[in-house]
C-alpha cells in the first residue's frame, strides 16, 4: 500500500489533495525551481533520468532503427517426418504493398529452412551469415553438416548480441529441419533473443491468428497433407484479417529427403455469404 | 646448391652474388621433393590429383588431407611442407570469404590466384621470415570457366593447361605434354591422372593413396572430391594398364 | 538539420528555406529486352524552395551501370562517390566489366551498414553479359531484383499507373516512353518533383542520355502547354 498524503498539498494549494510534487513550484518558492537530472520537473523519482536534460544536441544516442521493408506472419507446423513452414510472399513498405515476390523462406542447407518475418534488410543479412556458415561448413568437409538446432542456437546468439548492442535486427525468425538422426526440430527466435521451440508456432499476427487453429488440430504425427491443409486454413484467415498480407503464398517442407520450397500460390477466399451482400438486412438501422 | 656454407643463404632479404635469393631456392626444393600432385584442365572442368605416400601401416586411410576446398568454386592441391601448405589454404579461403561478404559474389580465380601468390611472396622480403615450403595447384571455376593455376614459394603464379609439382613432376609434364588436354572430358582426366601417377611412382612396392578433386559439370560446377566409386574405377584402370605395359615388356 | 539562425533576420526563413537539401524525387528504372531505362526528374528542394532546377540524379557508377538517387542529397551524393571508388578498383582488380549485380550490392552495403546515418532510396541499373538488370534499394537497405523500379516521394503518385501500363515484353522505344509518361504523371501532382526530364537508356551500345526541358512535356489533366 503507498503512502498517501493526508493533507492538501502545498504545492497544489488548499483544498487539493494529491501527492506532493517532486520539486516545489514556484508557488512556494522565490524562484523558479531548477531541474537537475536526478530531479526532474516531470515529477519522478530520483534515479529515473530526465531523457531532456541528458540528451546531447543531436538527440539520444540511437541504434534501434525502425523497419521499412518489412515482411508479415510466418507459421510452422511439425508432421510425420518432417516441418513445414508457410508465410506470403509481400514486402511492405509502411503500409504500401510494394513489392510482392519476395520470398522469405530460405534453404540453409539439406536439412534446416529458415524463414522471416520483419525488416527485410535485415534478414537478407541474416541469410548472408547463414550463408557464409554454410559455406564454412561445405569447406570444412568433413561430412558433418550443421543440423536446425544448431542453426537455431547460432541464431538466438545473434540477435541477442545485436539487441545487447541496442541494436536488434528487426525480425522474428521461424527455422524448421529435421536433425541427423530423424527428429523433426521447429522453433522461433524473437528481434530481441527471445526463443523457444515448440510444435507449432507462429510469429506476428499469426501468433494470434493461426495459433488457436494449430492448437486444435496440429499433431506431431499428423500426415503431410493434413498439414499443408492446415497451413492454407491458417494463411487463409491471416489473409482475411493481417491487412498487411497478400494472397499470395509459399509453403516449404523440410523432411529427411531435404528442403523444399514451394512455388508460389494463391488461395480461394470466400465472400459469398448473403448477409456480406446485405450486412444490415436484419438490423435495420445499423451500420 | 652452391649457397651452403657461402653465408649468402641465412635469410631471404639477403642476394648471392650470381643474384639468387637461396632461402626462397630452399623453399622450392621443399616442394620439388614433395610426393607428385598435378593438376589438368579438360574442356568441361580441372582435376587434381595427389600421390600420397602411407608412411605407416598404422596411418588411418585418407587421414591426411592435401587438396582441400578454399570455397564452392575453387579448391588446393598443396605440395611440399604441409602445415606450411595449410597456412596457404586457409589464407585462401579466407580471401575467398572477404570477397564474398565484400563485393557479394564469388572470388574469380585470377583474383585468388594473384592474392595468394601475394601473399606467398610477402614472406620473401623479411629477413625474419621463412618463405612457405608449399606450393598450391589452383583449381577455380568462375563466370569466364574453369582454371589452373599454380602458386609457387618465390611468390610466382601461372596459369596452365595442366602442369604438376613434386618429385616426379618432369614425368609427369611429359605424360600430360602427350595428351590433347582441349578435347578431354574430366571423367577422362581422371582415369589419366590414375594411370600417370600409377606410372611415375618411383619407390615401387611403397604403398601409397591417390587423392583426387575435381570441379566441373559433373560435380556442378562445385569443387568436391571425386566420388569413391569413380576413383576406384579409375585405379582399376590405371592398374590394368600397368599391368598389361609389363605384360608387354 | 540547418537551424533557423544561420538565416536570422529573414522573416519567413527558418525551416520552410533552410531545411536538408533533399531529392523529394521521382525516379524509375526499366528492364527492357536488350537493356534498361532510368529516369528522374530535375528537382532539388529545400524545404518548400527549389535549391536546384536542372539536378542531375542520374549518376554513373561505371560505364555500363548508373544509379538514380533518391533521398538525401548529400548521402547519395557520399554512397556514389564511395561506390565508384570500390568499382573502379574491383574493375582494376578483375581486369574485366563488373557485374551490374556486384555493383547494386556495393550500393546495398553502404545503405545497409550505414542505414542509421543515411536517408537513401536508390536504384541501381545497368548493362551486362547477362543483358540489363534492376535493383532496387529502398530506405532500410534491402536489395531486391525487380523487373522495374520507382522511387522517390513522386513515386507514390504512380504506382497505379505504373502496375497498369508496365509490360515484361516492352522494346526500347515503348520502355523509354513508359518512363517518360510515369514522369511527366509524378511530376504533375508531386510538388517535390519537377523541372525536366533525364534518362539514360544502356544496352549493348553503352548509355546514351537524353534531356527533355520541362515544357517540351505533355500537359497532364488540368494543366496548360507550354506557350510556343
Amino acid at each position: 500500500m503507498l503512502p498517501r498524503p493526508t493533507t492538501h498539498s502545498k504545492a497544489l494549494g488548499p483544498g487539493v489533495a494529491g501527492p506532493e510534487l517532486a520539486v516545489a513550484t514556484s508557488a512556494v518558492l522565490d524562484r523558479p525551481p531548477q531541474p537537475t537530472a536526478q530531479r526532474p520537473l516531470s515529477g519522478a523519482q530520483a534515479f529515473s533520468v530526465d531523457p531532456s536534460l541528458v540528451e546531447s544536441a543531436d538527440g539520444p544516442r540511437q541504434h534501434t532503427q525502425y523497419p521499412y521493408v518489412t515482411g508479415t506472419s510466418v507459421l510452422a507446423v511439425k508432421y510425420a517426418g518432417g516441418v513445414m513452414l508457410a508465410c506470403d510472399t509481400l514486402g511492405a513498405y509502411g503500409s504500401t504493398k510494394r513489392y510482392k515476390s519476395l520470398e522469405r523462406i530460405i534453404r540453409v542447407n539439406a536439412r534446416t529452412a529458415v524463414a522471416a518475418g520483419g525488416e527485410i534488410s535485415d534478414f537478407q543479412y541474416i541469410t548472408r551469415l547463414l550463408e557464409e556458415l554454410a559455406t564454412d561448413d561445405y569447406r570444412t568437409d568433413d561430412g558433418i553438416e550443421l543440423g536446425p538446432r544448431e542453426v537455431f542456437s547460432y541464431l538466438t546468439r545473434v540477435m541477442y548480441n545485436r539487441r545487447g548492442k541496442m541494436d536488434p535486427l528487426w525480425n522474428s525468425l521461424v527455422v524448421g529441419g529435421v536433425e541427423a538422426d530423424g527428429t523433426v526440430f521447429l522453433g522461433t527466435v524473437g528481434m530481441i533473443g527471445t526463443h523457444y521451440t515448440d510444435s507449432h508456432v507462429a510469429t506476428g499476427f499469426g501468433a494470434h491468428l493461426a495459433r488457436p487453429m494449430f492448437r486444435e488440430r496440429q499433431s506431431d504425427d499428423m500426415s503431410e497433407a493434413d498439414a499443408e491443409a492446415l497451413l492454407r486454413d491458417a494463411l487463409r484467415v491471416c489473409y482475411y484479417r493481417d491487412k498487411q498480407s497478400i494472397n499470395k503464398f509459399q509453403v516449404a517442407k523440410a523432411t529427411g529427403e531435404g528442403v523444399a520450397i514451394g512455388k508460389p500460390f494463391a488461395l480461394e477466399t470466400k465472400w459469398d455469404y448473403k448477409a456480406f451482400a446485405a450486412p444490415t438486412k436484419w438490423a435495420i438501422g445499423a451500420w | 646448391m652452391s649457397g651452403i656454407g657461402t653465408g649468402y643463404d641465412l635469410s631471404a632479404t639477403t642476394y648471392s652474388p650470381d643474384g639468387k635469393v637461396f632461402q626462397t631456392d630452399y623453399a622450392q626444393k621443399a616442394v620439388d621433393n614433395s610426393s607428385t600432385a598435378l593438376g589438368i584442365k579438360c574442356k568441361d572442368g580441372i582435376v587434381l590429383a595427389v600421390e600420397k605416400l602411407v608412411v605407416s601401416k598404422l596411418l588411418v586411410e585418407r587421414s591426411s588431407r592435401r587438396i582441400h576446398n578454399v570455397d564452392r568454386h575453387a579448391g588446393i592441391c598443396v605440395a611440399g611442407l604441409l602445415p606450411d601448405g595449410r597456412m596457404v589454404v586457409n589464407r585462401a579461403a579466407e580471401e575467398a570469404s572477404n570477397y564474398k561478404s565484400f563485393y557479394g559474389e564469388p572470388i574469380p580465380g585470377r583474383v585468388l590466384c594473384e592474392r595468394l601468390a601475394s601473399y606467398m611472396h610477402l614472406f620473401n622480403l623479411y629477413w625474419s621470415m621463412r618463405p612457405y615450403g608449399t606450393a598450391g595447384l589452383l583449381a577455380t571455376y568462375d563466370e569466364d570457366g574453369p582454371a589452373l593455376y599454380l602458386v609457387e614459394p618465390s611468390g610466382v603464379a601461372h596459369k596452365y593447361h595442366g602442369t604438376a609439382v613434386g618429385k616426379a613432376r618432369q614425368a609427369v609434364k611429359n605424360e600430360l605434354e602427350k595428351m590433347k588436354l582441349g578435347q578431354l572430358t574430366c571423367r577422362e582426366a581422371v582415369v589419366e591422372a590414375a594411370k600417370i601417377l600409377h606410372k611415375v611412382h618411383e619407390e615401387d612396392g611403397k604403398p601409397f593413396e591417390i587423392e583426387m578433386s575435381w570441379i566441373c559439370d559433373d560435380s556442378g560446377r562445385v569443387h568436391q572430391r571425386v566420388p569413391a566409386e569413380v576413383l576406384a574405377e579409375a585405379e582399376a584402370a590405371a592398374k590394368a594398364a600397368m599391368e598389361e605395359s609389363d605384360m608387354e615388356d | 538539420m540547418a537551424s533557423s539562425r544561420l538565416v536570422a533576420g529573414s522573416a519567413v526563413a527558418d525551416a520552410e528555406f533552410s531545411r536538408d537539401i533533399s531529392l523529394g524525387t521521382t525516379i524509375i528504372a526499366v528492364q527492357f529486352a536488350g537493356g534498361v531505362v532510368l529516369g528522374a526528374d530535375s528537382r532539388t528542394s529545400s524545404g518548400s524552395y527549389v535549391a536546384n532546377r536542372t539536378q542531375d540524379k542520374i549518376t554513373p557508377l561505371l560505364d555500363h551501370v548508373y544509379l538514380c538517387r533518391s533521398g538525401s542529397a548529400s548521402d547519395t551524393q557520399a554512397i556514389a562517390g564511395y561506390v565508384q571508388y570500390y568499382l573502379a578498383q574491383l574493375q582494376a582488380e578483375r581486369g574485366g566489366p563488373v557485374r551490374v549485380e556486384t555493383a547494386a550490392m556495393m550500393a546495398m552495403q553502404m545503405a545497409y551498414g550505414n542505414k542509421n546515418a543515411l536517408q537513401a532510396g536508390l536504384i541501381v541499373a545497368g548493362f551486362d553479359a547477362d543483358g540489363g538488370s534492376v535493383y532496387a534499394i529502398p530506405l532500410g537497405g534491402t536489395l531486391l531484383r525487380v523487373p522495374f523500379a520507382i522511387g522517390g516521394s513522386g513515386s507514390a503518385y504512380i504506382t497505379g499507373w505504373c502496375d497498369k501500363n508496365w509490360r515484361g515484353d516492352m522494346s526500347r522505344d515503348e520502355a523509354l516512353d513508359f518512363v517518360r509518361n510515369a514522369l511527366r504523371h509524378a511530376m504533375a501532382r508531386d510538388s517535390s518533383s519537377g523541372g525536366c526530364v533525364r534518362t539514360v537508356v544502356i544496352d549493348a551500345a553503352g548509355a546514351s542520355r537524353e534531356f527533355i526541358p520541362g515544357p517540351k512535356l505533355q500537359p497532364t489533366y488540368d494543366e496548360l502547354p507550354a506557350p510556343a
